[in-house]
């Protein structure tokens, strides 16, 4: 991978505490050594935030679409094949 | 004689989380029918509407996923008992916070509505918003990834990608994607949701 995206990976294995993730005292360490590492994990903590807050929104939509079909009024629905099945009855 | 192998035993919150990922969309389903109808009596007989049933249904369903994909839901009932568990709570919350409000109703003179200081919120910068702006691929793969807590192998599978490693690597493209545009825009300080 390029090394930007190296850089990404390593600060997401901190922050999501991934295999790779380093000892606290070795990543206070490269924080030391490395100006802008805490402003980047602080920016990408906020990308991770903000993707939670996508992904309920998009998992909200879903479940309003699954409301839709099982609840929306359509012609043709159960109401109307009630009333066919028990015009059948009565032959 | 040759011991039987053992079989993996799993709980009934790890069943839920591997039905949610393999068919999201079926797992929920089932779960809504199972359980959507006994909120709808209960938030009905309890001074709520259809629509306060769904709102809260909708709230409880969130909270399962999120516990259940991140491996932390304990059930001790079935899934459908403990959804209308956390509505009734979620309902009883929100009556109290009602309770706690002043009057809420709409003002009888509109024009009070006019005078009231626009949201401050939609002039300003949101992650989320950029988040939307993605591409397609892009917002898919990332919210697949980190919220939807799919497995690299199946975003693989489902975008054509031959290898995870491919995957893993198209994930950060999107990221750094999602990175420089918020970067272009704002500070982190002046961050948003």
């Amino acid at each position: 991978m390029r090394p930007e995206l190296e850089r990404l990976a390593l600060i997401e294995s901190q922050l999501l505490h991934g295999p790779a993730a380093l000892p606290a005292a070795d990543w206070h360490l490269h924080q030391l050594l490395d100006g802008e590492l805490h402003a980047d994990t602080v920016a990408q903590q906020h990308l991770y935030a903000g993707l939670q807050m996508a992904g309920r929104r998009q998992l909200r939509r879903e479940l309003a679409a699954i409301h839709a079909q099982l609840y929306a009024a359509r012609p043709g629905g159960w109401v109307r094949k009630l009333y066919q099945f028990l015009g059948w009855l009565r032959g | 004689m040759v011991p039987s192998p053992q079989l993996p035993t799993f709980s009934p919150a790890a069943l839920l989380r591997e039905d949610l990922l393999a068919n999201r969309e079926r797992a929920l389903t089932q779960l809504y029918r199972q359980a959507f109808p006994v909120v709808r009596r209960y938030v009905g007989n309890h001074g709520g509407t259809p629509h306060d049933a769904q709102d809260v249904f909708h709230d409880a369903l969130v909270l399962l996923y999120e516990q259940a994909v991140a491996g932390t839901l304990v059930l001790t009932a079935s899934a459908s008992t403990y959804l209308v568990g956390i509505s009734r709570n979620l309902w009883h919350h929100e009556q109290r916070r009602r309770a706690r409000l002043p009057q809420d109703a709409l003002p009888d003179d509109p024009s009070q509505l006019a005078a009231e200081p626009s949201a401050p919120a939609e002039s300003g910068f949101t992650v989320l918003e950029y988040v939307e702006r993605l591409g397609e691929k892009c917002r898919n793969i990332l919210l697949s990834f980190y919220y939807f807590q799919q497995p690299l192998t199946d975003i693989a599978a489902t975008h054509g990608y031959r290898t995870v490693r491919s995957a893993t690597v198209q994930k950060f493209k999107c990221l750094e994607r999602l990175r420089q545009s918020v970067r272009a825009a704002v500070t982190p300080e002046a961050i948003h949701y």
